[in-house]
């Protein structure tokens, strides 16, 4: 599957500095049944050329995060609190301030997402090609042929029989494929930040293997900005320079990817990890985190996991920690960090058995 | 004796242009207490061959044998028994279970019906060790809960409690824990094995997650699909640790790993190309040779190569490569001083 014969001129501008920059972002939908506090008091810094991948359960808050950064919130959801800006080029731009005009040109011009479950909300009866011209003209793009050339070379990138697909409509293509295309439109206006929403759940595997590979070469050789959203650890582990875990709405822990995997220190990120079986190598015991997440709308007292963390004491029942350093550029938001460090040194989380 | 056997069995959906052989000539037989994985991707034909086994579909060509005996030609008593012998959980709880009734109804109703109880207490009584058993505990704090009352975690152990009423000796279990969270996962799957250490329950697990199918069937055996034909089988260990056929070791090197040193090690296997087939218009001779690296003309694309046994254990479809292990795993590089 090697495409020498496509050599793609594709070149991204990688900014400098950290384009984003998330500080104490909180975020709750409305219900019947009261608020529901989907993102808590979230924090981050997002450098240039890296990515970073947001883990945790169904329900953390991974892609409400991830909407309120490209401002797509459905209406029953508010920012309660904090604020989210972005940089490019020395300029600072206050993300939750942008009005609607502004917003359109964000969102494919600096900070582009790729949905969850997108794959099928593309119109079946609009061609690919069609697809990419409406969103290029939209922003001011006159000259068809160089869209169309932007769009070829685009779609050549991720690995696409370009010609082929461009004049393709969407059933008319896999899974994978219509994957591919919806990252090469997100790239069309060369955005500085991507946003990734669990871009391989549902493919095949030989497929998923394809689009982490696309999706490494964009890190790699494009050095674009990315964020990646995943249940699956295993998509953090490929793609992720640091990751951040999700409990309830919060930030728990926060790492290079090597810490969090081998020197983690939140309860949390070390049940997940345990819990994880690896295809290669001997057998290797597993372990699950006992109950299940808690209600959003009525939450645990204290820190939000208590109620399932082996760990927990009173002062856990009673105040809910903050995220503190536990290491060079790792924080995490435990009482008894230094508990779990104590229990890896003895059994260590071995890369390879 | 093997408990389930399934003989040269093969099903095909449709007819003229849009027929497709969804199961081609599968044979295999699980002995009782025995753990067989069944793995593959979307659309390979893991659910029907599911499906065959529990007999709610029929082969179009093929033998089914339970316990030695034909099913197409069992009298309607000995169909009925074999049928409650063999319970299939699904992927998803929510679909699986009636909305309107409560974990009580859902459990002594068949107790009830199957005469696995004769009273009210008794039903009640086996309810609550069946809550017991699938860990819903305390039973009584479930037995009045609706579906939607309860996670995903605790609804599937719903639906394998209710498999229990009728004291299966088999369980298909299909995606049955794909749709829960990590955290929970382990759990699901330990009771499961515990069913099987301790009731002596024989299990055909089909999943498309090959580090689940190694963890739950590390005892047992695996079988990979690939376009509606079984490619390789064998016992776990050897399938996971030696793959032969191209289709296995393409399989297991390119899923991912929760382990970003792992991830940077393993092996890359490049295809010949990305397009999978239609079950409409298959290739000749082994349907991987397309995207094969391995591919020898002449000899991949004429006859479909036989599962042919090897001496480590199990079956390879593959003449060129039955005999060659691979390395999915890159030598460290100098290990860091301790
Ligand atoms: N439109 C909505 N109205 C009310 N609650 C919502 C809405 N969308 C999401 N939520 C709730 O907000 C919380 C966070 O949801 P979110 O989709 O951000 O989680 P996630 O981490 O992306 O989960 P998943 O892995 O399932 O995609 C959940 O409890 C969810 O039920
Ligand atoms: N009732 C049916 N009618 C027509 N075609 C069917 C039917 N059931 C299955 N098929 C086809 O048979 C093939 C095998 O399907 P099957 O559901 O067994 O695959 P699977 O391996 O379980 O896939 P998945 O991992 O997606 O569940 C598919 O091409 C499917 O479209
Ligand atoms: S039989 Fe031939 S084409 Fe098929 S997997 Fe083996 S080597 Fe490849
Ligand atoms: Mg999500
Ligand atoms: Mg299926």
């Amino acid at each position: 599957m090697s495409n020498e014969s496509q050599q793609v001129v594709l070149k991204h501008e990688a900014g400098s500095g950290t384009p984003l920059t998330l500080r104490n972002v909180s975020v709750a939908y409305k219900t019947r049944k009261g608020d529901v506090q989907a993102v808590r008091d979230v924090s981050l810094d997002l450098r240039a050329g890296e990515s970073i991948a947001l883990i945790g359960e169904s329900g953390s808050g991974k892609t409400t995060l991830g909407l309120s950064i490209v401002r797509l919130l459905v209406k029953s959801a508010q920012v309660t609190n904090g604020e989210i800006i972005y940089r490019r080029n020395g300029k600072e731009i206050d993300v939750l301030g942008l009005n609607k005009k502004e917003l359109r040109e964000f969102r494919w011009k600096e900070c582009s997402m790729v949905f969850q479950s997108a794959l099928n909300a593309f119109n079946p009866v609009i061609r690919i090609w069609d697809q990419m011209k409406d969103t290029a003209q939209s922003h001011g793009w006159k000259d068809k042929k160089a869209i169309r050339q932007r769009s070829l070379e685009l779609l050549k990138f991720v690995q696409l029989d370009a010609e082929r697909v461009i004049d393709a409509y969407p059933h008319e293509l896999s899974g994978g494929m219509r994957q591919r295309v919806l990252i090469a439109l997100s790239l069309l206006l060369d955005p500085q930040v991507l946003i990734l929403d669990e871009p391989t759940t549902a493919l095949d595997i030989l497929t998923q293997r394809t689009i982490i590979d696309l999706l490494r070469k964009l890190k790699e050789e494009q050095h674009f900005t990315m964020i990646f959203i995943s249940h699956d650890l295993a998509i953090a582990a490929e793609l992720a320079d640091r990751i951040a875990t999700m409990y309830a709405g919060r930030v728990v822990e926060v790492g290079s990817a090597d810490d969090i995997f081998y020197r983690p220190r939140h309860p949390y990120t070390l049940g997940l990890i345990r819990a994880v079986p690896k295809v290669v190598g001997d057998f290797q015991e597993l372990f699950s985190i006992p109950g299940s997440p808690p209600d959003l709308i009525d939450m645990p007292s204290g820190c939000k996991f208590h109620p399932r963390c082996p760990y927990a004491t009173d002062k856990c029942r009673q105040e809910e920690p903050d995220l503190v350093p536990v290491g060079p550029e790792h924080m995490a938001a435990c009482w008894h960090w230094r508990e779990v460090e104590k229990e890896l040194q003895s059994k260590p989380l071995h890369s390879i058995s | 004796m093997a408990l389930i056997e399934l003989k040269n069995v093969s099903r095909t959906f449709g007819k003229g242009d849009e027929r497709v052989v969804a199961v081609d000539n599968v044979s295999f037989a699980i002995d009782e207490g025995e753990v067989l994985c069944l793995v593959g991707e979307s659309g390979c034909g893991k659910s029907t061959t599911g499906k065959i086994v529990a007999g709610l579909l029929e082969p179009t060509r093929g033998h089914v044998l339970f316990d030695g005996q034909d099913i197409s030609k069992m009298d309607k008593e000995s169909f009925r028994r074999y049928r409650h012998s063999v319970q299939i959980i699904h992927q998803d709880p929510y679909a699986s279970l009636n909305p309107t009734q409560t974990v009580r109804q859902m459990i002594t109703r068949p107790l009830l019906r199957h005469h696995k109880a004769r009273s009210n207490e008794e039903a009640e009584k086996r309810a609550i060790e069946l809550l017991e058993i699938v860990d819903l505990t305390p039973a009584q704090d479930f037995m009045n809960k609706y579906p939607h009352q309860l996670s995903g975690g605790q609804r599937q152990r719903v639906s394998v409690a209710r498999a229990l009423t009728v004291e299966p000796r088999f369980i298909v279990a299909d995606e049955a824990v794909s749709m829960v969270d990590v955290s929970i996962r382990v759990s699901l799957l330990n009771m499961l094995s515990r069913l099987q250490d301790e009731f002596n329950v024989t299990f055909l697990f089909i999943t498309h997650d090959l580090a689940l199918a190694k963890y739950f069937a590390w005892e047992g055996r695996i079988s990979v699909m690939y376009l509606g034909r079984i490619v390789e089988d064998g016992p776990t260990r050897r399938v996971v640790m030696d793959p032969r056929h191209p289709y296995t070791q393409a399989l297991l090197a390119a899923v991912p790993e929760a382990d970003p040193e792992l991830a940077r090690r393993k092996r890359r296997i490049e295809l010949r190309s990305a397009d999978i087939p239609s079950l409409l218009d298959l290739p000749s001779g082994c349907t991987f040779h397309p995207r094969c690296p391995y591919f020898v003309a002449g000899v991949c694309d004429g006859e479909v190569p036989p599962l042919v046994a090897i001496p480590e254990g199990g079956r390879v479809a593959c003449p060129v490569r039955k005999d060659i292990s691979i390395q999915l795993i890159e030598e460290t590089p100098a290990a860091p001083a301790a």
